[in-house]
């Protein structure tokens, strides 16, 4: 079998200098078995153009710094084979953040944002107590927080939501986990009340219109939708069944 | 510059935090769950209403006479009357509380519709082969930029539609007596409304089938197999009441006669 040849079509720009405009560059590259696409930027970069702007640090979909647009999708770049690609390969970054430069996004002060508005630390019932005996957490609640807490942050499912793209307080399936995660959470001293006023308005779950793209394309396969519904109708109770 | 370079242009960033403090108050809050609750539940009467409605005009299958017995018999109990001004507000309830997900901004909009259209064609991209695809085809965010223009259709020619069968119901402007008849029914949509009904059907059917999806995922949530499912009975129910309805427009439009007459010996 020969190797397939494949065009990259890669987004540049760079935001600081100013004689820089946004444009396509093309790019050609060999295919090799099991390639994926954090080997062939690389290879890019060593081989045609050492100013290509990209980050990667895990390479094993852990770390969530390669999260880019690879043919119209949000995803990992460093979990996508190249052999799952059509012979052109169109990257961009991911929408929503700030560009830094070419693929590479600042996903970190976004996600610093959402955290301090929705306070995502466990808000202590009591000071800790290191000599006290560790309460007891049922064995299903604590797989389903640390189902939660598998979110590595790659900013994929805010890129891919509508929402999120024009409404810069929304906090994004990404926040509305850390959300569900917290509210979950026995040992957070917030009250269904206290998140109410988080949770039930157009910058929490009611800014969601239901478009599901986050669900699609968490490259963690996250169970998003599970995680709106869950928060959508806890509101719902809190609304109606609890006197604030 | 193609689509996904369209969505770079302008968008959301972020930049500080509101910080930990509660967002809005518990009042407005609550008024939020309302908001989101009636834009819900009036567009699940409309829907539920729109398939009584639809077996309701398809009495016509079985011809004129059955017709306006139906018609007939729901006008001298009452039910038809408040039942079109009912509908008439739910549909501009609906409208509005809908309407507040739209994003004001053109450029919003350009950006909402570019993003929606590179992850549905992203399909055509991806090979994604073998038994551990790591591509789950999406299309609900196409679908929801319909189920917009298709609501915008709607509110003019179903607005239209409400107008015309409050008038027909209400008053003896229309036929020979007050209320619905099929000779009048026949002959408005003969004489060219066909065109106009034909396109508010294919609206109503999408709006309502999309629409009622999207909200059982709402607030049900959609582990992948629900999800499925649901998206089966959509489609279903989508194609069933298109058909019906576009039978009933060939009816009422004089293109064939009732299919179904014979049943009552006509
Ligand atoms: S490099 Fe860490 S997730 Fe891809």
């Amino acid at each position: 079998m020969t190797a397939r040849k494949l065009t990259f079509e890669i987004f540049r720009y760079n935001p600081e200098d100013p004689e820089s405009k946004p444009h396509m560059q093309e790019f050609t590259l060999a295919e090799e078995p099991y390639m994926t696409l954090f080997r062939a930027l690389n290879m890019i970069r060593e081989e045609q153009d050492t100013g290509l702007q990209f980050d990667f640090s895990c390479r094993s979909a852990v770390c969530g710094s390669c999260g880019m647009m690879v043919n119209g999708r949000p995803t990992l770049a460093c979990k996508t084979l190249t052999s799952d690609l059509a012979d052109t390969v169109r990257l961009h970054p991911l929408p929503a953040f700030k560009l830094i430069g070419d693929l590479s996004v600042d996903t970190g002060t976004w996600f610093r944002a959402m955290a301090e508005q929705v306070g995502a630390w466990v808000h202590e019932r009591a000071p800790f107590d290191p000599k006290a005996v560790e309460e007891p957490m049922d064995d299903e609640l604590a797989a389903a927080i640390y189902e939660s807490d598998r979110c590595i942050e790659c900013g994929c499912c805010v890129a891919s939501c509508g929402v999120a793209n024009v409404r810069p307080g929304f906090v994004a399936p990404a926040g509305m986990n850390r959300i569900a995660r917290f509210m979950m959470d026995p040992r957070d001293a917030r009250s269904d009340t206290d998140w109410f006023d988080v949770v039930s308005n157009d910058d929490g779950v009611f800014g969601c219109i239901g478009l599901m793209a986050c669900h699609d394309v968490c490259p963690k396969e996250l169970p998003l939708l599970e995680v709106y519904a869950y928060l959508r109708r806890r509101a719902l109770g809190t609304a109606f069944l609890k006197k604030a | 510059m193609d689509d996904a370079a369209e969505i770079l242009q302008t968008g959301a960033v972020r930049r500080t935090g509101e910080g930990p403090s509660p967002a809005v108050s518990a009042r407005e809050a609550r008024r939020q769950v309302l908001y989101e609750l009636l834009s819900g539940v009036s567009g699940l009467i409309l829907a539920l209403f729109m398939w009584g409605h639809m077996f309701f005009v398809g009495s016509i299958l079985l011809g004129e006479p059955a017709f306006d017995w139906l018609a007939e018999g729901l006008e001298v109990t009452y039910v038809a009357q408040p039942t079109v001004v009912i509908i008439l507000a739910l549909f501009i309830l609906h409208a509005v509380l809908a309407a507040r997900k739209i994003p004001a901004q053109l450029r919003e909009r350009r950006r909402f519709v570019a993003l929606a259209k590179e992850l549905h064609n992203a399909a055509g991209e991806w090979r994604s082969e073998g038994e551990e695809s790591p591509l789950r085809p999406h299309v609900e965010s196409w679908l929801w930029i319909w189920q917009v223009r298709t609501g915008m259709v709607m509110l003019v020619l179903g607005s239209f539609h409400l107008v015309l069968m409050g008038l027909d119901i209400l008053t003896p402007l229309f036929g020979e007596r007050v209320g619905i008849e099929a000779a009048t029914s026949i002959a408005r949509t003969s004489a060219g409304l066909v065109w106009a009904y034909g396109l508010l059907l294919l609206c109503v059917e999408f709006h309502a089938g999309v629409g009622l999806y999207r909200l059982a995922i709402k607030w049900g949530g959609g582990s992948r197999l629900r999800r499925k499912t649901l998206e089966r009975v959509e489609k279903f129910i989508f194609w069933f009441f298109l058909g019906l309805g576009f039978l009933v427009l060939l009816v009422l439009a004089g293109w064939i006669p009732p299919p179904l007459a014979f049943l009552l010996g006509g």
